[in-house]
């Protein structure tokens, strides 16, 4: 036990150690190519320019005196967490209802099916109508986006608790709150983390794109976005790079949670792209 | 009552859209909900009608975007299948591009855009290059599981039994890929429709499409053409889904009697 722990953590230093060798060196290479000036810097920045020009906008401050790249970044931060707050809250309970009772399930997987598949940028400009620009239109629709995943594995989840279960706990006299909390929850948890994982990605994934239309100021996206209309290539670049690493980052979370909780308890359910 | 079980099924799922949207209607009609702000199911039937009979605009936007869907995502899907393969038979290419990929796919694809409007401008191949990436990382990705989880044993008793490496790649390899190679063509029509609309949205000025229809629609407060896009974006993407890619899944794997992934 204690070598193959020993022995996946080693794999997955190895791992990481390849992937940001592989990185740096691409970096490398690519800042020697574009020395020898085959690219046009006006369309492919170099990676020295590229960082030092997210050290500029991080060591310029804002009138209130915060970094300029870390009011980008918190702001596109706390949208991720308020949206994926309020998706998480209202999509598991539907879900547990929608796989409770037969009815909710009839009425609501209809609608799910047919909404579930629109992207959701186009959700914005409707969103931007009603609650005009900045951080109200881009959470709700993060929120929106998110809550589908959550809502459809939730659903299944609680659906595929085997009946056998269910009975052998109410002929042994559980009443429905042990039910729902002994039964119901821990076998539907490895579904419901699923759908978890999928709706903070499609959250973060609609927000940035909803921030570079709803003129919001500040976030990733924006300066992304914004970067273009001055032809400030670099920041392009830059910002696609912090949105890598950020994600990067946001996934290794979710793994450890899910090694701390799902895979601890005996959970595991083969991982669905 | 003998009602045919397909009917049932269908009536079963329609049915309570029927009461929403006769809920929506009804509320809209007596104006509960303002509908200024909120279209009515009617009203987006008008608009429909507005926009294909009297004045083919939503035909045309339709067909820009069809245009550039299937230009994206042939290229996506071929490219990122040839790729998947390449990396999932050679030990040394998947040693270097997977860490690249994993990096890559963690990008959302729509904050390529920017760069691309940048790089090669507001056109067609902005929106047909999102559409592309968009296509290519789940393919690829699938493709390359598919290949690299096929069983060793397989291959070592083709080759015991004389196969050349030609049959072993048409005749093993491939087909055993064929059942990961279709979940991925089958996620990659989900994102390329996602960054067809994200793409036509953020390119603002480019003629056609349905995502600049909607988006057009906005700075007007039309929010008739906004639901009207809404709904031919779900109904677009439901129907390239379950026409196409569940004919392709029904004349190969279903056929050929493997099983069919549930997702």
């Amino acid at each position: 036990m204690k070598i193959g722990e020993f022995k996946s953590t080693l794999h997955f230093f190895f791992q990481s150690i390849t992937l940001l060798a592989i990185f740096v060196a691409f970096l490398a290479l690519w800042e020697l190519v574009s020395s020898l000036k085959i690219l046009n810097p006006a369309l492919i920045s170099r990676p020295s320019q590229i960082f030092q020009d997210l050290w500029k906008l991080l060591s310029k401050t804002t009138l209130t005196g915060q970094s300029i790249l870390i009011t980008h970044v918190a702001s596109s931060l706390y949208r991720l967490f308020l949206s994926f707050l309020i998706a998480v809250i209202t999509g598991v309970s539907l879900g547990i209802l929608m796989g409770y009772s037969k009815k909710v399930y009839w009425f609501f997987e209809p609608l799910v099916t047919l909404v579930m598949p629109i992207p959701g940028i186009a959700w914005a400009p409707i969103f931007m109508v009603w609650l005009g620009f900045k951080d109200p239109p881009i959470i709700a629709v993060g929120a929106l986006a998110g809550f589908f995943p959550i809502v459809y594995n939730t659903a299944v989840g609680v659906r595929s608790v085997k009946k056998e279960f269910i009975w052998a706990a109410y002929s042994m006299g559980a009443d429905e709150k042990t039910m729902f909390l002994k039964v119901l929850l821990p076998s539907s948890a490895p579904y419901i983390f699923t759908g978890v994982k999928l709706g903070l990605a499609r959250s973060w994934r609609t927000i940035i794109a909803v921030e570079m239309i709803a003129a919001s100021l500040w976030g990733l996206g924006f300066m992304i976005f914004d970067a273009r209309d001055y032809l400030r290539p670099s920041i392009i670049y830059g910002g696609i790079m912090i949105l890598a690493f950020i994600y990067l980052l946001i996934e290794g979370l979710v793994k450890l949670v899910e090694q701390e909780t799902i895979e601890k308890w005996g959970m595991v359910r083969r991982e669905a792209v | 009552m003998n009602l045919n079980p397909k009917v049932l099924r269908w009536l079963r799922f329609l049915s309570p859209l029927t009461v929403c949207l006769a809920v929506w209607e009804v509320l809209t009609f007596f104006n509960i909900l303002n509908p200024r702000l909120v279209s009515s199911p009617s009203y987006i039937m008008l608009r429909m009608y507005d926009l294909t009979v009297l004045n083919p605009t939503l035909l045309v936007y339709l067909y820009r975007s069809l245009y550039r869907l299937a230009l994206g995502y042939g290229l996506g899907a071929l490219l990122g299948i040839s790729f998947g393969i390449l990396m999932g038979m050679n030990r040394y290419v998947h040693w270097i591009a997977s860490p690249i990929l994993s990096l890559l796919i963690s990008i959302p694809t729509i904050a390529w855009v920017p760069l691309f409007l940048y790089l090669v401008g507001i056109g067609d191949e902005t929106v047909i290059l999102a559409i592309f990436l968009g296509c290519f990382f789940a393919v690829v990705y699938n493709t390359m599981n598919g290949i690299r989880s096929i069983k060793k044993e397989l291959i070592w008793a083709s080759k015991t039994m004389g196969a050349d490496s030609e049959t072993i790649f048409f005749q093993v390899m491939f087909p055993g890929a064929l059942v990961s190679i279709i979940t991925g063509l089958r996620l990659a029509v989900g994102y390329s429709w996602r960054a067809l609309v994200g793409a036509e949205m953020l390119a603002s000025g480019i003629s056609g499409g349905i995502g600049r229809m909607i988006y057009a629609a906005r700075s007007l407060n039309d929010v008739n053409t906004m639901f009207t896009g809404l709904v031919i974006i779900a109904l677009g993407g439901l129907l390239i889904d379950h026409l196409i890619l569940g004919l392709l899944e029904k004349i190969t794997i279903e056929k050929w009697g493997m099983v069919r992934r549930r997702e």
